[in-house]
């Protein structure tokens, strides 16, 4: 009872969705293949941990994967554009166009250039990641405590030592939101190349049991997608809570 | 004591008619410092006292190569300051901490060294520590510690590499009464344990007659310099020195020194 209430105060949405989907079906007499009850949907999830499990796995490898290497490409690239008037003035219009093409039309282009396997959907996921944390380094690198600048002028920093000591650091916090903001955009991009155009994942897995009319099986990817995307969130949060609370 | 070295009396810095115009936007300048003569003897202490906007500031930072003086010099051991700060001889503690927030304080006290690409000396930052009153703290960071901690372990860094030239610029202008008064007398103390060439930038007589063997007044916009004053009290001061008749009567004339003519 003691531990029955706050789940309840904190889960009451998910779980009053779930009734009203169950009352649906059942008062709605709807057939599976139009939409299948709650209890199914989880019994096939229950029932193929092998299946979901795998899957699960290498969408989230190759979210993580893509994520990783689009938030180290982003950060890299707002330093250099942070040390050189030049590249700022060439890479922050490229970003700002890019960004605001949405990543489903990117998905096409991107596929016919690179091939239909899984380094593609590694590279779409990297570039989703790519611009908010371009943006966010960028901001960060200019970012820095009251007067720091200027004890590093007097103590005699080099411009590699500025950057080593005082400029990198102080932007941890920023690639640590653009993680934040990032890790469940990477989940979604992931799943949404496989859907398009993948063969594996749970992106797949979902466009493939729709095709066949197998709701339960697509519901119970939904489910797991969804299960993902809260942990990595979740995850993603707590880090940059800490990094925060560290670096204040 | 021993024998006094020839160095004592060496002119360490020396301003001459050193002036600082600022460029405004609108494509005029205001003048901020117009010809100052001002001359620092290695190991003395010299207060910079004036009103807020008289341009003491901007002499502490002509003097930390922050600025660049629009005319006349400014030398500090017959170079020019930036070469001085580039070769690691200048510490400095400003009115904002600029502590790093994320290392602690020994980190941070250790932080010239490894600005300057030097070895940290691990026992000259436990003694600093401990000068500046922070044993037990050296692994808290100063989000943990009080306003008068910070300027303490701020002072510690400026001393890491045993500077040259020690610059304040109003250190503990942010700090309430009782906890300035009690930071100066730290600093008192410290500064009777090693002697170094050190200019105060600040707005406080007590504070400026409690530290400094030779008060320089500013007066402002232009900034310029009103009185040199020595202090003839004897060191090292204790906070009984703030209480003499000779002590009240020095504040009362440069208290009114610094009231605004006319």
């Amino acid at each position: 009872m003691n531990r029955l209430v706050p789940f309840l105060s904190r889960y009451w949405a998910v779980l009053l969705l779930v009734v009203v989907w169950h009352a649906w079906v059942t008062l709605g007499d709807l057939n599976s293949i139009v939409l299948p009850a709650p209890l199914p949907v989880l019994a096939d999830v229950v029932t193929h941990p092998a299946l979901y499990l795998t899957n699960a796995a290498q969408t989230m490898a190759t979210a993580l994967a893509g994520v990783a290497i689009g938030v180290l490409l982003g950060a890299f690239v707002a330093i250099l554009a942070w040390a050189s008037r030049l590249l700022a003035g060439l890479l922050t219009p490229l970003g700002l166009i890019f960004s605001s093409v949405p990543i489903v039309a990117l998905i096409p282009i991107l596929a016919r250039v690179l091939g239909y396997d899984i380094s593609t959907v590694v590279a779409i996921v990297a570039v989703s990641a790519f611009f908010p944390t371009f943006v966010f380094t960028g901001a960060g690198l200019r970012d820095l405590p009251r007067a720091t600048d200027d004890l590093f002028k007097v103590l005699g920093a080099t411009p590699w030592g500025r950057l080593r000591h005082l400029v990198l650091p102080a932007t941890v916090p920023n690639v640590m939101i653009s993680l934040r903001l990032t890790v469940p955009e990477g989940v979604l991009a992931a799943i949404l190349a496989e859907f398009l155009m993948g063969r594996s994942g749970l992106g797949f897995m979902f466009r493939e049991a729709a095709s066949r009319f197998a709701m339960e099986r697509a519901l119970g990817t939904s489910l797991v997608v969804t299960l993902a995307a809260v942990l990595f969130f979740t995850l993603a949060h707590r880090a940059e809570r800490a990094v925060k609370a560290r670096w204040s | 004591m021993p024998d006094i070295p020839q160095t004592e009396c060496r002119e360490a810095i020396a301003l001459r008619a050193a002036g600082k115009a600022f460029a405004l936007d609108d494509g005029g300048s205001v003048v901020a410092l117009d010809g100052i003569d001002i001359s620092i003897r290695e190991g003395e202490f010299v207060a910079i006292l004036g009103p807020s906007g008289c341009g003491k500031s901007t002499v502490l930072r002509l003097v930390a190569g922050l600025e660049t003086a629009t005319s006349g010099t400014v030398h500090i051991e017959g170079r020019a300051p930036a070469e001085l700060a580039a070769h690691h001889r200048l510490g400095v503690a400003f009115q904002d901490h600029a502590l790093l927030p994320w290392l602690s304080v020994s980190d941070n006290v250790a932080l010239p060294f490894r600005v300057a690409r030097k070895p940290v000396a691990r026992d000259t930052i436990a003694r600093l520590i401990a000068l500046v009153g922070l044993s037990g703290f050296e692994n808290a960071r100063p989000s943990q510690l009080s306003g008068g901690m910070r300027q303490r372990a701020s002072i510690a860094r400026a001393l890491a590499l045993d500077p040259d030239v020690l610059l304040l610029d109003e250190p503990f202008g942010a700090l309430d009464a009782v906890t300035r008064r009690h930071m100066n007398i730290e600093l008192q103390r410290i500064w009777s344990a090693r002697t170094l060439t050190t200019v105060l930038v600040t707005h406080s007589v007590e504070e400026a007659l409690f530290l400094a063997d030779r008060i320089i007044v500013m007066t402002g916009r232009p900034g310029r310099v009103l009185r040199d004053v020595a202090v003839p009290f004897a060191r090292p001061r204790t906070p009984e020195a703030l209480r003499t008749a000779q002590f009240h009567a020095m504040v009362d004339d440069l208290t009114r020194a610094l009231e605004p003519q006319g």
